[in-house]
């Protein structure tokens, strides 16, 4: 018993050890060679096709003869508590990342990406999608190129708005009347007009966003958290409004499945990125016949306009301890390049260079991912906004408002976390 | 103790057996638990963890704690969550393990493997299944209670704090009860039936007998598998962390762990977090002192 505990121990401590590993920061091979390595390539969620990882994987071993490239598949869910702990270490990095646009900041000020500045204007220099290059900037130094990016768009049964007698709304105000509408026509408790389960923050954003509210509001260098202030408070009395007259989803259900309750015929409109389309058309995780109901619309505004939605999106970078600095570049420009943002914008993926925006064709589904761009928001971009979403405030707020809770209470809670977490 | 244990002191023997062991625990516990005494006097955040060199704030980071009334929330709901789930698993334990004794031998093979594969299932898959049976939309229960005539479609089991750590309590309290129903129906088997059939003559009744023959004999594991108890409940983290994700109000419902890890690795706040660990250390040591010092006694009577 005692062996077992001390073997136990050992491969504890070692564990420990080599976690807190030396931190020099790697270049390429010292003895001046050509560098050949394994080079770890950490993709998030299922949201980049198949074809493009085989063509990512083919390329670059093909152009770097010696060297093979492993995609590690990781979930976004807890991305960051992993990335904080395997990217500090030289033994347990990955070489190239890819990080949730809202998340980067967290990690370039940290100081945990190698500094991409001068590599700019070879990967696509001014091209490149300004907002998310912005965001991944410090003190004039970028650390983090666009990956792909991804505003989120109204699906809608066609079916059902006919049966209703309801047309494709033009307004905010419309579009909350047909939600509440659809889900009167269904009489069912839970279905949803408006499918918007309790701690979706991400596509409730949209409606405190159209009211002119906001999460926080940058003072100089700090931040104030806003959920307080009237404007905000409207937008989230609309989503309360949405939560308990439009949406079946439970309460404290979050956005991660929306194949399951569409199939089971239970949704009218649903915000999703575009991407969802090829989970619902799947012939084995989908349902293609319900799916061929489908219509699409950006998520119109109080004036008319597209409303502000999230900008949904990723970054790539390198990880500073990466020992393979200058092989992490050649996949990294690869990631970049027409070719593989091609295959990303088939999929729907609007891609990282502004000039690509016509690879996604001219259907109804690009004209409304083009007119949902055209208005799309980003969280604050503030260093500690990943704490702020490790810490699930925003799940936790609006999860309490789908429950039905005072907002005023619930918002001036919320700020006081917020407040806590960006300062 | 047989006289004759002097002669076992002097064989070098066993004390050159366990050295090797005990240094490398020492080693292997001293050194995290030095780095976290280290850490929880450091202002170590995110850039820290990349690379820049910490600075020392003293005491700074157990006054930002104590001060905190959510801390206090916290170790409340901690240690109440910790006692009640001991309770329940100590009596529930005890109770089967009772039963047992009064089993045949193929019913009680058949309950014997039932409490293992309970016991043996990964934490996250059993996870998984509970979550799915409680789950809002699509639950078992919901579903088996609505069968039933209850209006229970639809229902949240965990979005209501009082109601989610029911929840909790079951899956923890149904992890534990196989590891004390074997313990105690292996000290069961060795109370001496003699002993108890001469209460069983003198008039005592069952409750008697089990107050007064049954539990004194026990009483050493019952003391082992109560102090394992209590230490286990104070550090439940996995399932508070995955009911959590699956619909709680994350601020409604931490403990001690899941506050700790969302202190340090979700918050980056690492020397926050290693003064409030350094805090669930005393916690841990106040309430097991005294089982500890009944323990000692115990050996030495």
């Amino acid at each position: 018993m005692k062996k077992t505990l001390a073997l136990a121990a050992v491969t504890a401590l070692l564990g420990v050890t080599s976690a807190c590993g030396s931190d020099d920061n790697g270049g390429s091979s010292a003895d001046g060679g050509p560098e050949k390595a394994d080079l770890v390539v950490w993709l998030n969620g299922a949201d980049t096709p198949q074809e493009a990882r085989d063509w990512l994987k083919e390329t670059f071993e093909e152009e770097n003869p010696g060297s093979t490239l492993t995609i590690e598949e990781q979930e976004w869910d807890g991305l960051v508590e992993r990335m904080t702990t395997a990217l500090s270490s030289e033994d347990q990095t990955p070489d190239v990342v890819e990080v949730g646009n809202t998340q980067a900041p967290t990690f370039t000020t940290a100081g945990a990406f190698s500094d991409l500045t001068g590599d700019l204007e070879d990967l696509g220099g001014d091209d490149l999608l300004p907002g998310f290059v912005e965001a991944a900037t410090v003190e004039g130094k970028t650390y983090a190129v666009p990956y792909y990016a991804g505003s989120t768009y109204v699906f809608y049964r066609k079916d059902l708005f006919k049966k209703a007698g309801v047309e494709v709304p033009t307004t905010m105000d419309e579009f909350v009347d047909v939600a509440v509408q659809l889900k009167k026509e269904s009489g069912k408790a839970d279905f949803s007009g408006y499918w918007l389960p309790g701690q979706d923050w991400r596509d409730g954003a949209a409606f405190l966003w159209d009211a002119g509210g906001d999460f926080a509001v940058a003072d100089g260098d700090a931040w104030t958290a806003s959920l307080s202030t009237p404007e905000s408070q409207e937008g989230l009395a609309t989503v309360q409004q949405l939560f308990t007259e439009a949406s079946g989803a439970p309460a404290d259900a979050n956005e991660s499945d929306p194949v399951t309750p569409f199939c089971a015929d239970k949704v009218g409109m649903m915000s999703r990125p575009g991407w969802v389309y090829g989970m619902l058309t799947d012939e084995e995780s989908g349902c293609p016949d319900l799916a061929k109901q489908i219509g699409v619309f950006a998520l119109p505004g109080s004036d008319g306009e597209p409303a502000p939605v999230l900008l949904g999106g990723s970054d790539i970078a390198i990880p500073a301890k990466s020992p393979n600095q200058d092989l992490a570049r050649e996949a990294v420009s690869l990631m970049l390049s027409d070719d593989y943002q091609g295959i990303l914008a088939e999929a729907g993926l609007t891609p990282a260079k502004e000039s690509l925006a016509t690879l996604l064709g001219d259907d109804e589904f690009a004209q409304a991912t083009i007119a949902a761009a055209s208005n799309a928001k980003l969280t604050p971009a503030a260093a500690n906004w990943a704490t702020v979403e490790g810490t699930r405030v925003l799940e936790d707020l609006f999860s309490q408002i789908a429950q039905g809770g005072d907002i005023a209470d619930l918002a001036a809670d919320a700020d006081a976390r917020i407040d806590d977490e960006l300062n | 103790m047989p006289r004759g244990a002097p002669a076992a002191t002097r064989n070098p023997l066993p004390v050159g057996l366990v050295i090797p062991a005990a240094c490398l625990l020492a080693l292997a516990l001293g050194y995290p638990l030095i780095r976290q005494v280290v850490l929880s006097a450091q202002e170590f955040g995110l850039a820290q963890q990349f690379g820049q060199p910490p600075a020392w704030v003293g005491l700074q980071n157990y006054r930002d704690l104590v001060t905190d009334p959510y801390l206090w929330k916290v170790v409340a709901r901690t240690v109440g969550f910790c006692f009640v789930n001991a309770g329940l698993t100590l009596a529930i334990g005890m109770g089967v393990a009772q039963l047992m004794t009064r089993m045949s031998p193929w019913v009680r093979m058949a309950s014997q493997i039932g409490l293992m594969l309970a016991w043996a299932t990964p934490v996250v898959a059993a996870m998984t299944v509970w979550q799915f049976m409680f789950d809002t939309e699509y639950g078992l229960v919901n579903w088996v209670l609505v069968q039933f005539g209850g209006d229970y479609a639809g229902h949240s089991w965990l979005i209501e704090p009082l109601s989610f750590f029911a929840v909790a309590t079951l899956i923890v309290v149904w992890m534990s009860v196989p590891f004390v129903v074997f313990t105690l129906y292996a000290a069961l088997t060795q109370v001496p039936e003699d002993v108890v059939e001469a209460a069983e003559i003198d008039g005592a009744g069952a409750w008697a007998r089990f107050v007064h023959v049954v539990l004194p004999t026990i009483r050493p594991v019952l003391l082992v598998v109560l102090l394992l108890q209590i230490i286990w409940d104070l550090r439940v983290f996995t399932q508070i962390y995955s009911l959590q994700k699956a619909g709680g109000i994350t601020r409604d419902t931490n403990l001690l762990g899941t506050y700790i890890y969302s202190l340090g690795i979700k918050g980056g706040e690492f020397g926050t977090a290693a003064a409030a660990a350094m805090f669930m250390l005393v916690l841990t040591v106040v309430l097991t002192a005294p089982y500890i010092r009944m323990m000692i006694k115990q050996e030495e009577d």
